[in-house]
C-alpha cells in the first residue's frame, strides 16, 4: 500500500519535475566541470601562456634568453644524469625487493615491508638531514673509517652522486609498491608450464616473469621518475651548497631571485621541465602498449622459491642489513647527533644536552607556530579532500563517463606537477585571478590551502575510490532491496565498509601536507611557515644542531601517528568487520 | 500510468526491452506473474535472464516497454520506482551479507526500513526477528557474524533478511550456485517451503534446468534476451515447443525428417514412421521430431528398424549413456541398467518407446 502511495505522489508531481530533475543534472554537470577546469587545469594554461608573453604581446624573448645561458644547459645536464641515474637506482632495488618478497621463502616480510616504506612516509628532506648526519665528521660512518686501516675517506654527501643515491633511496618503495602485487599475480602456473618446457629458472624469470611484470615495472618506474624530477628537498639540501643545481632548485632560484624577469624565466624552466616530464610519460606509455595485459587473477603470496636454510640465512641478513642501513641507521643517527651541544663537537658523553630542543621549542618561536601552521593546513586540506575526494569517487564509481574520467585527469595534473611547477602555476593564477584584480591570496596563508588542496586531492579520490572498488555492489543493492534510502544506506551500510580504505587515504593527505616543502617553500608568507620551510631554513642558515632536533620530534611523530593508524586499522577490522 | 490490475496479477512485464549500448539484453518480453506463484527463470548465461531480474528489483530501468507490480506502473523507459520503494525481498547468489551486522541485525534492518513494516513496534519486531530465524533454522546463531557461519548458514541469513518484511515478491539471483551439490538438494527443499509460508510471489533466476524443474510452478526459458516458452515443468520437459528449449530443457535429439499423415518419417531411414506424442507445432512445420535420450528404446539389430552403431558408453550408475551414430546424425541415449548392455562398435536398432503419458493428463495447470 505504501508502494501504491509513494508512487501517487510520484506521479502527481509528474514528468515536470522529473525532467526540472534532469536538466539540473545537466546543470550540475557542467558547473563541475567548470569549477575543475577553473582550479586544476587555467592554472597550467596561464603558466605556458606566460613564458610566450611579453608586455602584453606573444614573443619567443624568454625562451631565447634562457636558452642561450650556458648555466641553462649545464642545469638540464644535471637534472638528466640525477634523474635518469637515481630511477634506476630506484628500480633496480624496487624490483629486486619486490621479487624476493613476493617469490622467495624468507622469514620477517611484514616487519620487512615496513622498513621499506620507512623512507616513504618519512619526507625526504629529513632523510637527507638524517644522512648527511650519518656521513658527517661525528657520525658513525666516519667513526667506523678512522678506525679501518688505510686513509679511507667519508664520501662526499654533497655531490651529483650524492643527490643521485638519496632520491633512489627515497623513491625505491614506490618501484617496490607498484611491481609486489604484479608478481604476485602473474600465475604460478606460467613458471610451472615454462620449466616443463625445459627452461630453467633463469631463462624463465627472463622470458616469462619479467616480461608479465613489465607493467608494473614501468609504472613505477615512471612514479620513480617523476618524483626524481619532482624533488626539491634534496638537491636543495645537498646541491646547494656544492653548487649544483637541477631544474626543479634552479626555478626555486629564479623566482627568490626576485629579478625583473624572474617569473617569466621561470615559467620558461618549468615549461623544459614539464616537457621533461612529458617525454617520460609517453616513453612509458609506449613500453606498456607492447605489452598484452593480462585479465586480474587473484594475487598468490605464498613463496615460490626455497632457498637452502644456509643460503636463506645469508638473504635475510644481507637483506636487514640493507634495511637497517639505510632506512633506520641514519634515522638513529641523526637523533643522537641532535643532541650534541655543538656542531662538529665529537660525539662523547660530556657533549651531550638537551639545548638544541631547547632552543627549537622554546628559545624560538618559529618552529612551534610552524607546526601549528602545518597542522592546521594538513587538518583543513584533509576535510576538504575527504569531502570533496570521496564525493568524487563516488560519483566517478557510480557513472564512469568520459566527463568524470576527464575531470580525474585534470585533478591528477596538480599532483604530477613538479611542486616548483605548481607553485608557480599557482602564483600566476591566484596573485590576480582575474587580471586586475588582485583578492591579496598571494602572500597569506590562504595561497597554501588551496594549493594543498587541489595538489593532494587527488590522492584521496585514489584512496576513495579503491575503497569503493572493493566492495561488492551487492552489498549497496541488498540494502535497497532492504528498504534502505539514501542516508541510511551509507550511515549503516556503506560507511563502515568504506571507511578504513577512506581513511588510508585521509592519512596520506594528511601527512603529505604536514611535511610538504616543495610548494610552501615558494609559497609561503611571514607568519605562515611551514615545517618543512623552518628545517629548510634552519639548515640555509646553518644552523644543522637545530634542524635535526625539529626533524627529531617530527620522524618520532610520524612513527607515532603510523603505529597508531596500524593498530586502529587491526581494530577495526577486528572489531566492526569481524574478519578473520 | 498505472493499469487497473486484473484480479490475481502480481508483476506484468509489457513489451519490456533492455539495450547496453549497442547490445539488447532483453528483447520485447512480455510476462505475467500471479499472486503467490513459483516462476522460475532458466537459460544459458548470456540470455538475459539477471537483466530480466534487475529490472523487476529496480536497479535499472527498462529502454522501451513497462513494467507494472501490485496494480502500479514501477517502471517505464521514462520513469522508474527505486528498489527501496517496491515491495520486494532480494537474495543474491553472492549472499551479500554484511561483515560488520549480526545475523539478528541482518533481519532488523529490513524490518525498519521496508516499505512494507516500517511501522512495526519494538516488540512485533523482535518477535518477528525470532519468528523469521526459527523459520530458517537459525534460532542459536542470533549473535553471530558472516565470517562465523558456514555457506548454507549465509545463505539462510540472506533468505531470512528477504523474507522478515514479508514482502510480496521474492527475486532470488541463482541463489544456491555459491553452493556445493548437496547443500543445493537441501536448499531447494527449504525454499519449497518458505514458499509455502510466506506465500509471496518468487522468481528463482537460474542456468540450472533441473533445479527450475524441481521447485518451480512455471518455468520460463529464456535465450539471446527473448523468452522461449512459459510453461509448467512437466510440459516444458516433456512438450518443448522450440529447438533450443528441446535441447536446452529436455537435452533432446532433434532429428531431420518429414511429417507425413499425422507421422514422422525420419530422414535417415524412410522406411520407419513414428507416431506423433505430443510434437508441437513450430517442429512439425520445419519437419523436425525432438526424441528425449530417455525415450529411446536400442536392441540388437534385426535389420528392421533405424539401424545405428554404438560410438561411446558412459556408465553413470543409475542409467548408462550411450552415443549411436545412425547415418548422419549422432543421438545421445539413455538407457536404465536394467536393459541389455552393448558394447562400443556394436549394431544396434533405434525405436522409440510410448509417451510415458497421454497428452490429456498433462495439459493441467
Amino acid at each position: 500500500m505504501i508502494v501504491k502511495h509513494s508512487m501517487m505522489e510520484e506521479r502527481r508531481t509528474g514528468p515536470s519535475s522529473f525532467s526540472l530533475f534532469f536538466h539540473s543534472k545537466k546543470l550540475y554537470k557542467g558547473l563541475g566541470l567548470l569549477l575543475v577546469f577553473l582550479f586544476f587545469l587555467l592554472p597550467v594554461l596561464r603558466l605556458i601562456w606566460l613564458s610566450f608573453v611579453k608586455e602584453g604581446s606573444l614573443t619567443l624573448h624568454y625562451y631565447a634568453e634562457v636558452l642561450k645561458e650556458q648555466a641553462t644547459w649545464v642545469t638540464v645536464q644535471n637534472t638528466l644524469v640525477i634523474v635518469l641515474g637515481s630511477t634506476f637506482l630506484a628500480l633496480f632495488l624496487g624490483v629486486m625487493f619486490a621479487w624476493v618478497v613476493a617469490y622467495v621463502h624468507i622469514r620477517g616480510k611484514r616487519a620487512m615491508q615496513l622498513f621499506i616504506f620507512l623512507p616513504f612516509v618519512i619526507p625526504s628532506y629529513i632523510t637527507t638531514l638524517a644522512w648527511t648526519q650519518f656521513f658527517g665528521g661525528s657520525g658513525p660512518v666516519a667513526a667506523v673509517l678512522s678506525w679501518l686501516p688505510g686513509d679511507l675517506q667519508v664520501p662526499n654527501l654533497y655531490s651529483i652522486g650524492g643527490i643521485l643515491l638519496l632520491l633512489g633511496l627515497s623513491h625505491y618503495p614506490l618501484v617496490y609498491l607498484f611491481t609486489v602485487n604484479v608478481f604476485r599475480k602473474i600465475p604460478r602456473d606460467l613458471e610451472e608450464a615454462a620449466a616443463t618446457s625445459g627452461l630453467s629458472k633463469k631463462q624463465a624469470l627472463r622470458k616469462v616473469v619479467l616480461p608479465l611484470a613489465l607493467p608494473g615495472i614501468a609504472s613505477g618506474g615512471l612514479i620513480a621518475f617523476l618524483s626524481n624530477l619532482d624533488n626539491f628537498g634534496i638537491p636543495a639540501f645537498l646541491g646547494t651548497p656544492a653548487n649544483i643545481r637541477v631544474l626543479s632548485t634552479y626555478i626555486y632560484e629564479q623566482v627568490v631571485g626576485f629579478g625583473p624577469e624572474a617569473f617569466s624565466r621561470a615559467a620558461v624552466l618549468s615549461v623544459m621541465l614539464g616537457g621533461i616530464a612529458l617525454m617520460g610519460t609517453v616513453l612509458q606509455w609506449m613500453i606498456l602498449r607492447r605489452s598484452r595485459v593480462t585479465e586480474t587473477v587473484r594475487s598468490d603470496s605464498s613463496p615460490r622459491i626455497f632457498l637452502e636454510p644456509v643460503k636463506q640465512k645469508l638473504l635475510e641478513g644481507a637483506l636487514w642489513t640493507f634495511l637497517l642501513m639505510t632506512s633506520l641507521m641514519p634515522l638513529v643517527a641523526m637523533g643522537a647527533l641532535s643532541l650534541i651541544s655543538a656542531y662538529g663537537v665529537p660525539f662523547t658523553f660530556e657533549n651531550l644536552s638537551f639545548k638544541n630542543y631547547e632552543h627549537v621549542f622554546f628559545t624560538d618561536s618559529k618552529p612551534l607556530a610552524a607546526l601549528s601552521n602545518s597542522l592546521q593546513l594538513a587538518l583543513v586540506t584533509v576535510a576538504i579532500c575527504l569531502v570533496l575526494g570521496t564525493v568524487f569517487a563516488y560519483l566517478r564509481f557510480k557513472s564512469p563517463g568520459w566527463s568524470t574520467r576527464a575531470a580525474e585527469l585534470f585533478m591528477t595534473i596538480p599532483y604530477a606537477l613538479p611542486g616548483t611547477v605548481f607553485a608557480l602555476c599557482m602564483i600566476f593564477m591566484w596573485m590576480e585571478p582575474v587580471p586586475g584584480w588582485n583578492p591579496g591570496i598571494y602572500g597569506t596563508v590562504w595561497i597554501l590551502f588551496i594549493s594543498y588542496a587541489t595538489r593532494f586531492l587527488v590522492l584521496q579520490i585514489r584512496g576513495s575510490y579503491t575503497a569503493f572498488l572493493q566492495i561488492d555492489p551487492s552489498m549497496d543493492e541488498a540494502a535497497r532491496t532492504s528498504g534502505a534510502r539514501g542516508w541510511v544506506k551509507w550511515r549503516k551500510i556503506l560507511l563502515p565498509l568504506l571507511f578504513p580504505g577512506i581513511l588510508g587515504g585521509a592519512l596520506l593527505v594528511f601527512l603529505m601536507a604536514l611535511t610538504e616543502l616543495t610548494v610552501s617553500s615558494l609559497l609561503w608568507s611571514s607568519g605562515s611557515e611551514t615545517v618543512g620551510v623552518v628545517i629548510f631554513g634552519y639548515e640555509q642558515a646553518g644552523y644543522s644542531t637545530y634542524s635535526t632536533a625539529f626533524s627529531t620530534v617530527l620522524v618520532l611523530g610520524i612513527l607515532l601517528g603510523g603505529s597508531l593508524f596500524m593498530i586502529f586499522g587491526k581494530l577495526w577490522d577486528r572489531k566492526v568487520l569481524k574478519a578473520k | 500510468m498505472g493499469q487497473k490490475g486484473v484480479e490475481g496479477k502480481m508483476i506484468e512485464v509489457i513489451g519490456v526491452s533492455k539495450d547496453y549500448g549497442s547490445f539488447p539484453a532483453l528483447q520485447n518480453v512480455d510476462l505475467e506473474i500471479k499472486k503467490g506463484e513459483f516462476i522460475a527463470v532458466l537459460g544459458p548465461s548470456g540470455c538475459g535472464k539477471t537483466t530480466l531480474l534487475k529490472l523487476l528489483a529496480g536497479f535499472m530501468g527498462p529502454t522501451a516497454g513497462s513494467i507494472v507490480m501490485n496494480d502500479s506502473m514501477v517502471a517505464s523507459a521514462k520513469r522508474v520506482v527505486p528498489p527501496e520503494k517496491r515491495n520486494i525481498g532480494m537474495v543474491f547468489q553472492s549472499f551479500a551479507l554484511w561483515p560488520h551486522m549480526t545475523v539478528a541485525d541482518h533481519i532488523k534492518f529490513p524490518l525498519r526500513h521496508h516499505p512494507n513494516s516500517r511501522k512495526d513496534s519494538k516488540r512485533a519486531m523482535s518477535l518477528r526477528i525470532n519468528e523469521t530465524l526459527a523459520l530458517v533454522g537459525l534460532d542459536s546463531f542470533a549473535e553471530r557474524f558472516p565470517a562465523e557461519l558456514s555457506g548454507g548458514q549465509k545463505q539462510r541469513v540472506a533468505l531470512a533478511r528477504a523474507i522478515a518484511p514479508l514482502p510480496n515478491v521474492l527475486l532470488m539471483d541463482e541463489p544456491f550456485s555459491a553452493l556445493d551439490v548437496e547443500l543445493r538438494m537441501e536448499m531447494r527443499k527449504e525454499i519449497q517451503k518458505l514458499h509455502r509460508e510466506t506465500q509471496a510471489s518468487i522468481v528463482f533466476v537460474t542456468h540450472d534446468q533441473s533445479e527450475a524443474l524441481a521447485i518451480a510452478d512455471k518455468i520460463v526459458v529464456m535465450n539471446k534476451g527473448k523468452i522461449e516458452q512459459i510453461a509448467p515443468p512437466e510440459l516444458i520437459y516433456t512438450r518443448p515447443e522450440t529447438e533450443f528449449v528441446a535441447t536446452f530443457v529436455g537435452k533432446c535429439n532433434v532429428v531431420k525428417g518429414h511429417w507425413q499423415d499425422g507421422r514422422f518419417v525420419p530422414a535417415i531411414d524412410s522406411k520407419s514412421s513414428w507416431p506423433d506424442l505430443g510434437v508441437a507445432e513450430h517442429f512439425k512445420k520445419k519437419g523436425l521430431y525432438p526424441v528425449r535420450p530417455e525415450q529411446v528404446r536400442l536392441s540388437l539389430s534385426t535389420g528392421t528398424e533405424t539401424q545405428g552403431r554404438i560410438t561411446y558408453v558412459q556408465y553413470q550408475g543409475h542409467e548408462i549413456h550411450y552415443t549411436v551414430e545412425a547415418g548422419v546424425e549422432t543421438w545421445t541415449v539413455h538407457e536404465p541398467i536394467s536393459s541389455p548392455r552393448f558394447q562400443v562398435g556394436d549394431a544396434v536398432e533405434i525405436s522409440l518407446k510410448s509417451a510415458p503419458k497421454p497428452e490429456k493428463d498433462l495439459v493441467f495447470s
